[in-house]
């Protein structure tokens, strides 16, 4: 079995400031390998088996490559980086339809397509669901838990109100929320392997697409303006030496 | 300034780490330099103050004025000279306050103390870092200075001494001594230091400072030593520093790395095997199978605990240590590789990791055995006691003497019937003993069996104490060094210094007289 797992790379969000604008400060925060898609990382690794494959892909600048490389330290066999200029910019419709565009080409063979269940700086969870819709696949998002069954794969999904297992047909897009809560460590032999591998790099051209379908050209949403939302819980006290009172004054504001 | 004249019993103001419990008179919370003169000035006896993360007493009052200088904690300016870049801190930035400062780039919000410094820092694609890592890092840079804090990067790095470039003191009269190296050199052993009346002729002592090994015992002499030297740590005995330069290296990538033994003493020749080797880390820490032991049971209640994945069942001792993440690294891995032959171990015993998240995790992991230790003690106890957890030792040796002190910590350990986990500074000659004690009985044993040791550390060519500093707790350690004549010759500088016994009495030494 091949199974692929699409990664992003974030800016490590726990060392990120807010300035009085509101406006993220990214000077000096590292990039990182996103934490959810860790946790799909871990997924594919989990139900790779003697004779499996575990293929990785993100769409990113050159410098994501790093990103790969973790992945690979973690054990994946191989990786994909998507990169081009016009790639920049792109929504989950434009990332989407890249992701789509490269699976059909380079990896439509796997069993499985896995992804985090969102990315930390974005968190619209919607690149999952819009590549399954592109590829004609089922989805299962929010899955906790994925192992083999019966020549197939079984899910756990977490809806926050209701929790359900699914049989997952292979050939499936799943997106993972959960992962070991202690992080993988490569060893050392492993980094040094890892370190004489290649990421082979693919641009617009090797995806086949148009420049109007990539990037912001291939968007259909526009960031406009970003506000910082403050929201503040307004208390009101209310004098509890006469109880009825106070339960009609508490009455009165429900 | 404010004065608060009301210090209850369990004012934070009169404990440290050591968690010896002093009293105050009073707390003075100095607001700029002219209420610590007006303080200096007024008060027969100060105990200065900063974090209070000491570990032997240093900031424990017993009796007067504590100044705390916690209002003294501002990032002044960026500067740069011949040798480089630094940065002018107030004595109550924390270690970690200044490694933030650091990595967000912030340089351009601060004043450039010389033409361009702060453009040209913030323009440095690779950027920098404070190569001191004393470990505990609310520890205020005053203090560190105070203490000349060092801790497991003293092995490439040297301590903070090797860090400082210029130091602002408030001397015992008032004056304000403001100096860079190079600005007041000894003459041989005498040093001359302006104060308000005139120049004080300062006659520092004969004995020989072991700079062999890593030491913080007594005060730091050499011939025709700087000035700044005098106060980096002296243990604040001779002023209040208001202001310091530290300097800055430049910041390379590294990768962290543990490696797995299967036996205790395996870990101890190969960290020697290292050190001959072209092999040069940023530092190397040890753990026993001890150590590993306790975590691995701290791991079964909360496998949270540390981040790391399951330390290997085959694990008996462990190394951690960093790399350069630079042209060197498949080199070092490779001597590396062929070290760990003589040892049935290689390099898939092993972890690895690169990203800052996952190098703190590693760090994590080192400062959490000192955690377990309190755990497993409380666990074994239940609530007598409580006070008293651990008894950590602080002692170097050269590192071709290391095999005999570890002998010698393991036949008087036993010899008392104490229980102990080794970890640490093992590439300084400065592992971490951690005397394990369940009640006062194990604590009477081990401050005797500690005093054994001290003396074989000494006998050995080594300190008493390597980075934590004598304070109040270790005074007898001073003269277990230097005899009673080195005590008479220190005390004969403070003498010279302060002669109203002012700064922080009780510290370093005790002088009857």
């Amino acid at each position: 079995m091949r199974f692929l797992v699409a990664v992003k790379q974030v800016p490590d969000t726990t060392l990120i400031d807010v300035d009085e604008n509101g406006n993220m400060k990214r000077e000096g925060v590292p990039s990182i390998l996103d934490p959810y898609s860790e946790h799909a990382m871990e997924a594919a690794l989990g139900l790779r088996r003697e004779g499996d494959t575990v293929t990785v892909v993100t769409m990113g600048p050159p410098q994501a490559e790093s990103a790969l490389r973790r992945c690979l330290e973690l054990g994946a066999d191989e990786a994909y980086l998507l990169s081009d200029r016009a790639f920049a910019g792109a929504d989950v419709h434009a990332t989407a339809r890249t992701l789509s565009a490269f699976i059909e080409k380079f990896a439509c063979d796997c069993s499985l397509f896995l992804f985090g269940k969102q990315a930390a700086d974005g968190d619209t969870a919607q690149v999952p669901a819009e590549t399954a819709q592109m590829l004609g696949r089922q989805q299962f998002c929010y899955c906790t838990r994925i192992e083999h069954r019966d020549g197939g794969f079984a899910a756990v999904q977490d809806y926050g109100d209701e929790i359900r297992t699914c049989i997952v047909p292979e050939g499936s897009v799943v997106s993972v929320a959960e992962g070991n809560m202690n992080r993988g460590l490569p060893s050392i032999e492993r980094f040094m392997k890892v370190s004489a591998m290649e990421v082979k790099t693919l641009d617009r051209i090797a995806l086949g697409l148009g420049n109007f379908s990539v990037g912001m050209n291939g968007s259909r949403t526009r960031i406009v303006k970003s506000v910082n939302v403050r929201s503040e819980r307004v208390g009101k006290v209310t004098d509890g030496s006469d109880p009825a009172k106070a339960a009609e004054y508490i009455r009165g504001l429900l | 300034m404010i004065r608060l004249t009301d210090v209850p019993e369990d004012s934070p103001y009169t404990i440290d780490e050591c968690k010896i419990r002093g009293f105050a008179d009073s707390v003075l919370i100095p607001e700029n330099e002219a209420d610590v003169i007006e303080a200096v000035r007024s008060e027969p006896e100060i105990t200065i103050s900063g974090m209070r993360t000491g570990m032997c007493g240093g900031s424990v009052p017993y009796g007067g004025t504590v100044l705390s200088m916690e209002k003294f904690n501002r990032i002044l300016g960026v500067g740069k000279d011949a040798r480089g870049f630094y940065v002018r801190v107030q004595p109550f930035v924390t270690v970690r306050q200044l490694n933030d400062f650091i990595r967000r780039k912030e340089y351009r919000s601060l004043p450039s103390l010389t033409e361009n410094a702060a453009e040209e820092m913030a323009a440095d694609p690779n950027g920098f870092f404070y190569p001191v890592d004393p470990t505990e890092l609310n520890g205020s840079l005053g203090g560190n200075i105070a203490d000349n804090a060092s801790g497991p990067r003293t092995f490439k790095y040297g301590p903070t001494r090797d860090w400082v470039r210029h130091v602002r003191v408030v001397l015992s009269d008032g004056y304000v001594l403001d100096i860079k190296r190079g600005d007041i050199r000894a003459k041989g052993r005498v040093l001359e230091i302006p104060f308000s009346d005139g120049i004080r002729t300062v006659e520092l002592p004969a004995y020989e400072f072991n700079r062999r090994v890593k030491n913080v015992t007594g005060l730091f002499v050499e011939d025709d030593m700087d000035a700044v030297d005098l106060f980096i740590g002296s243990e604040g005995i001779f002023g209040v520093i208001t202001e310091a330069d530290l300097y800055l290296a430049p910041a390379h990538p590294l990768i962290s790395n543990i490696v797995f033994l299967r036996r205790d003493r395996d870990a101890y020749s190969l960290s020697k095997d290292i050190r001959d080797s072209d092999v040069v880390p940023e530092f190397l820490e040890f753990f026993d199978s001890g150590s590993l032991d306790l975590i691995r049971a701290s791991r079964k209640d909360d496998p949270r605990f540390t981040g790391m994945p399951d330390i290997p069942d085959y694990a008996k001792s462990a190394l951690f240590f960093d790399l350069p993440m630079d042209g060197s690294l498949e080199k070092n891995y490779l001597a590396l590789s062929v070290l760990l032959k003589r040892y049935g171990a290689s390099l898939s015993d092993s972890w690895c990791g690169h990203e800052l998240r996952d190098r703190e995790r590693f760090f994590a992991f080192r400062h959490s055995v000192p955690q377990t230790i309190f755990e497993y003690v409380a666990r074994l106890k239940g609530s007598s006691a409580p006070q008293i957890n651990k008894m950590g030792t602080d002692m170097s040796v050269p590192l071709e003497r290391l095999d005999e002190m570890m002998d010698s910590y393991d036949s008087v350990l036993k010899s008392y019937g104490l229980e102990y986990v080794v970890f640490g500074h093992i590439g300084n000659g400065h592992p971490h003993v951690e005397i394990i004690l369940k009640d006062m009985d194990d604590f009477r044993k081990a401050k005797e069996a500690y005093s054994e040791l001290a003396a074989r550390a000494i006998e050995l060519g080594g300190s008493p104490s390597a980075e934590h500093g004598i304070g109040k707790m270790k005074v007898s350690y001073t003269e277990m060094m230097y005899g009673p004549e080195g005590v008479a010759q220190i005390w004969n500088v403070k003498r010279t210094m302060d002669p109203e016994d002012i700064f922080n009495p009780g510290n370093m030494f005790v002088m009857d007289d």
